[in-house]
């Protein structure tokens, strides 16, 4: 049975030697390294070469081990080094690699002349970019051309479309589809602390014994991260307590399932903190010391309309007024207006209020996509300002982001109309940093923002933009309102470009498509969710001309004359802008670790100072940026944080007689994003290959629905037929629906509605008024 | 004599309880700052810890052989897009709405023969990892979104791995996640090529050496070709 | 044909110059460590009375702290 292939006996009894010399030297010193050039010999399975890399996928941010063949992508490992996932990924990291060679890539730049797509050369379609924005700076002003990014952008991407748009042309049209994802985390973090992005980090999970998922499936959407809570359930005496409008994978391995009436999480969060208040469970040292009381304006509206304006004024009011406040908001009417009972209301306000128990808060899109998603972040942090649970181990209101670098470069580089690198573009202070950096005057940055990410693209359906670069992302799928503004863009006289590494429903409205570079066919970098920033270095060669998204910016800046600005080389220009964008956030306060140190190590936290990451922000014991004993809020002028009076305030749309179900949309756990990468990995798409309307069992039986059933649902924005689902991945509660936004073949986006939290300006995705019909 | 020698006994446990008292006490005390370990995370899975047998009080010696129902290295290989991938629910699953959990371990904890899929459940080697669908999912349809030219690579071929006629074989997988090494060489649903012959055996590495390059497969990455002596 | 394995500890800051030493010894191959004051040692030799030379060559090197045997394999010489 054993025919050997080893004709050299010697050798293999040499190298049977060697190894057990080697795990004999392991086991006495730990992580003992020999040398690759002395391991020749030794039987290989192929030729695999494994290099790190953060996931391309969520913005968990994993690590990674691709294993690289013959100039091949063709394995992935979970990197056990990481201190993000310690070697476990989900089913899409695992099969990530798959994602870039898809059999329809795009390989060459097209552009569209005369209604077809005619392949052309890189230099020709950079050329006519630069050409076309140039002419329509000339004739209709810098504010008519615009970039719209992504959360998926690296680093380096972000940094070059910043500094060409903000700094050399001088428009503040630059946005990202993070808009529609985090803005509200980061207003919320704004108004409640000064600073954006969380003050804990994932270790806070190792030593939390209480964990609430406010709206937040994270079984699905977070999954390395909820085993890692799971993982602590099974060795300590843990909760976790899923509060949420509908039942998914995440209640039901929940210790308790929580189910609320879409929107009234304003008034839970708000009958929490009155539970705390009226039992004493106030940390009153620590509200005393770093927290103020502040209320600002209420029935703000819900951006519906064009060229919607809004501007809070907020005002310090007392602790006894906050209290007062609060009275409308006891557990018995708060339970009639959300459907959740006293009793649960009273369970989640004691372990908040116990002062051993150590609490984490943890949300995403459900919280962020939500017409008061400001309001929403705000109220979780009284929670933990009230008790003074916050910013140490294990006590820690925790905003998780879905894209693997929404922090990283959208919030931490600015991607955003108002944002700078380093603060915001009305402050004169920042743009003459950023003039400085960037070796532009300092008249070229205008103080004034344009357009957030929904107006930007009404501006384009009015004509006041004409011309729009997109890349990294696929807001043909993710608009909410969407017909409106895919008609928007076919319109005479607008000119968009469109980076993608696949044909998407944005490609098709293209005029110049360019194919991309991904992940690890350039080198760069993301940030994750927990202040992490990690690099990754160029691992395989990209298919045919594609290019990475940052050469292509500044191919086409340097045809539009800004060649002093754009020195970069070709070989190390990820090296030059990084160590370029550091210099904005040089100090204790937002320190980025070195290019060096983010190639050794699996990534490194800001604030990175004197060689260390901070871990636990705003606390003098973990954060060389304090500078007082004990909790220092650096990121307000005097070191308090605030807790915000906020009250409840109705959807902008509600279930009526006409359209009696809520509509509310989300993802699942094969695909990310728009599927346009994952839906080409077979395992992925053969898992799920279509979208679907979830029905509440109840609901299903009586329109005598069953999986599988033509389902038409329509809203006062149009109407789609897709099939049904009953009893499988989720069920919401009565009179609700569920759809994943995935499939663009069935754009449930066509029908949701584009109001926004006028604070943030983030749309709300999850609320909506539909009608169910069988077909 | 005999009452101070009591006497002293006492004395002695006294000071003794008085110290002890004393400690726990200073250490109560400490409890507010909570210590953070600066040392490189310990990963989930360790490739050079030594074997497990399954916990779950599997009689692996006296399991069936069932040559009927036997699976293939090819079926085996079948469900992994890649060499090291995560295997795919090659079957229709009950119950969507959960993260697996006891669903997925009521069969795949111990395994058994299952009549609905005429087959012997597959035991899985981490059945403490209980949110199974995170990495692992049914294929509803067997169309694709688009064609992929993603291949799906070589697989580990069997007895190719041995020096000579009966020396024993290395293992030519990585071991991280698949530390229980019985689950899946030694059980029913075994592909014969791959079940071992000695079950009884329990410290598998004793004999069998992991052959991929190196003993610890997660410092790969960080390797650097060096020649050494060229070093100064 | 005795095929031994050993980890060599040099002393104190004696790592390449224990590597240089072993390695100009025909019958020893060295791996070094990377990150760590240890050598591993594969010795091959064809019999006995050439594996006790070697022994004796072994003894001489300064820079040797300490050799610990991990395995031995010892088979006749044909095949």
């Amino acid at each position: 049975m054993y025919t050997s292939v080893l004709t050299d006996r010697r050798s293999f009894i040499k190298r049977m030697a060697l190894l057990s010399a080697m795990t004999a030297a392991a086991t006495m010193f730990p992580g003992i390294l020999f040398a690759e050039e002395q391991e020749r010999g030794l039987p290989k399975n192929g030729n695999l070469d494994w290099k790190k890399a953060p996931c391309r996928f969520c913005g968990v941010g994993c690590g990674v081990l691709v294993g690289i063949e013959n100039g091949k992508a063709v394995a992935v490992k979970g990197d056990p080094k990481s201190e993000v996932n310690k070697g476990l990924c989900c089913v899409k990291g695992y099969h990530s690699v798959i994602a870039m060679y898809g059999k329809d890539r795009l390989t060459k730049p097209l552009i569209k002349k005369n209604g077809k797509y005619v392949e052309t050369s890189m230099k020709e379609a950079l050329d006519l970019i630069a050409s076309k924005m140039k002419e329509t700076i000339k004739d209709y002003g810098k504010d008519a051309v615009s970039i719209y990014g992504s959360g998926q952008w690296t680093i380096p991407d972000g940094y070059v479309a910043s500094k060409l748009f903000k700094g050399c042309i001088g428009t503040n049209n630059v946005e990202a589809n993070a808009r529609l994802c985090m803005a509200s985390a980061v207003t919320g973090f704004m108004t409640s602390f000064g600073m954006d992005e969380p003050m804990g980090c994932y270790e806070d999970i190792d030593y939390a014994d209480v964990f609430v998922l406010w709206g937040n499936n994270m079984a699905e959407m977070h999954p390395v991260l909820f085993s890692r809570m799971l993982d602590q359930r099974s060795k300590r005496n843990i909760k976790i307590i899923d509060l949420a409008t509908r039942t998914t994978r995440t209640s039901k391995a929940s210790d308790r399932s929580i189910i609320f009436e879409p929107q009234t999480d304003l008034a839970i969060a708000n009958a929490i903190c009155y539970e705390i208040i009226k039992n004493g469970w106030v940390n009153k040292s620590f509200v005393e010391k770093h927290c103020n009381f502040s209320k600002g304006l209420t029935n703000i509206g819900y951006g519906l309309e064009d060229k919607f304006k809004f501007k809070d004024k907020p005002e310090k009011i007392t602790f006894e007024e906050y209290k007062k406040f609060l009275e409308d908001y006891t557990p018995e009417k708060v339970s009639k207006l959300s459907g959740v009972s006293v009793r649960d209301i009273k369970y989640m306000a004691s372990y908040y209020g116990d002062p051993n128990k150590k609490v984490m808060s943890l949300w995403c899109m459900g919280v962020n996509q939500h017409t008061r998603g400001t309001w929403m972040n705000n109220l979780v942090y009284n929670i933990h300002l009230l008790t003074g649970k916050i910013s140490e181990p294990g006590n820690s209101p925790f905003s998780l982001t879905g894209q693997p670098s929404a922090c990283g470069t959208v919030r931490e580089v600015g991607t955003l109309t108002h944002k700078l690198p380093k603060g915001v573009v009305m402050n004169k202070k920042h743009r003459e940093i950023a003039a400085k950096i960037w070796d532009v005057p300092v008249e070229n940055i205008s103080p004034k923002p344009t357009y957030h990410t929904v107006e930007m693209f009404r501006a384009l359906d009015r004509g006041d933009i004409k011309f729009m670069w997109i890349q990294v992302t696929n807001p043909m799928v993710t608009m909410p309102k969407l017909k409106r503004y895919r008609d928007a863009a076919k319109k005479e006289g607008r000119f968009i470009v469109v980076s993608d590494i696949y044909p998407t429903p944005t490609t098709d409205i293209a005029d110049v498509i360019l194919p991309s570079a991904m992940w690890i066919e350039r080198e760069g970098m993301y940030g994750n969710s927990e202040r992490r920033t990690q690099y990754f270095e160029q691992m395989v060669e990209p298919p045919g001309e594609s290019m990475s998204d940052t050469w292509q910016l500044i191919e086409v800046a340097k045809r539009m004359g800004y060649e002093k600005q754009f020195y970069y080389k070709e070989e190390t220009h990820i090296e030059e802008i990084y160590n370029e964008y550091i210099q904005f956030h040089k100090g204790k306060k937002h320190g980025m670790a070195p290019l060096e140190v983010l190639k050794e190590e699996s990534g490194a936290i800001w604030p990175y100072v004197d060689g260390k990451s901070t871990q636990w922000r705003f606390n003098s014991k973990y954060d060389p940026a304090t500078t007082k004993e004990g909790f220092d809020f650096y990121g307000k002028p005097d070191g308090r944080a605030v807790i915000w009076q906020r009250p409840y305030e109705p959807a902008a749309e509600v279930p009526d007689s006409d359209y009696p179900y809520w509509l509310n949309t989300g993802r699942v756990i094969e695909h990310w994003h728009t599927g346009s990468m994952t839906r080409r990995i077979p395992v992925l798409h053969k898992a799920m290959p279509y979208a679907y309307v979830e029905l509440n069992p109840e609901d299903a039986k009586r329109m005598r629905i069953k999986t599988g059933d033509k389902v038409k649902l329509t809203t006062r924005r149009g109407e789609i037929i897709m099939p049904a689902s009953v009893n499988e991945r989720g069920i919401p509660a009565p009179m609700q629906v569920f759809v994943p936004f995935f499939d663009e073949n069935m754009l449930i986006n066509d029908i949701t509605l584009d109001s926004f939290c006028p604070i943030s300006k983030e749309p709300d995705y999850k609320k909506c008024a539909v009608k169910v019909e069988k077909v | 004599m005999k009452r101070l020698g009591i006497i002293s006994l006492f004395t002695l446990l006294f000071a003794v309880f008085i110290i002890v008292w004393n400690y726990s006490y200073q250490s109560g005390l400490e409890e507010a700052y909570i210590p953070i370990n600066n040392n490189k995370p310990t990963s989930y899975f360790l490739e050079n810890e030594g074997m497990e047998y399954s916990k779950f009080d599997l009689d692996y010696a006296n399991m069936p052989f069932d040559e009927n129902h036997q699976r293939t290295l090819e079926e085996y290989y079948k469900n992994r897009a890649y060499y090291g991938a995560p295997p795919i629910i090659p079957h229709s699953v009950k119950e969507d709405l959960n993260i697996g959990r006891n669903s997925c371990l009521q069969c795949h904890q111990s395994g058994g023969f299952s009549k609905r899929f005429k087959a012997y459940a597959p035991i899985v080697p981490h059945p403490e990892m209980t949110n199974c669908k995170q990495c692992h999912v049914p294929q509803k349809s067997n169309s694709l979104f688009s064609e992929t030219n993603f291949k799906k690579g070589k697989f580990p071929e069997v007895g190719v791995n041995s020096a000579l006629n009966g020396s024993p074989p290395t293992i030519p997988h990585p071991i991280q996640m698949r530390k229980n090494c019985l689950s899946c060489h030694a059980t029913p649903s075994t592909p014969k090529k791959i079940r071992v012959t000695h079950p009884e055996r329990i410290d598998c590495m004793q004999c069998h050496v992991q052959s991929n390059n190196n003993i610890n497969i997660s410092e790969l990455e960080v390797f650097i070709r060096k020649n050494y002596t060229n070093e100064k | 044909m005795p095929i031994k394995s050993y980890l060599a500890h040099p002393h104190k800051d004696k790592k390449d110059e224990l590597f240089k030493a072993l390695s100009s010894i025909e019958q020893c191959e060295v791996i070094p460590a990377e990150n760590k004051d240890l050598l591993i040692l594969i010795t091959d030799t064809q019999n006995n009375f050439e594996e006790d030379t070697l022994k004796e060559k072994l003894e001489t090197i300064t820079s040797l702290k300490l050799l610990a045997m991990v395995s031995g394999f010892n088979t006749p010489k044909n095949t």
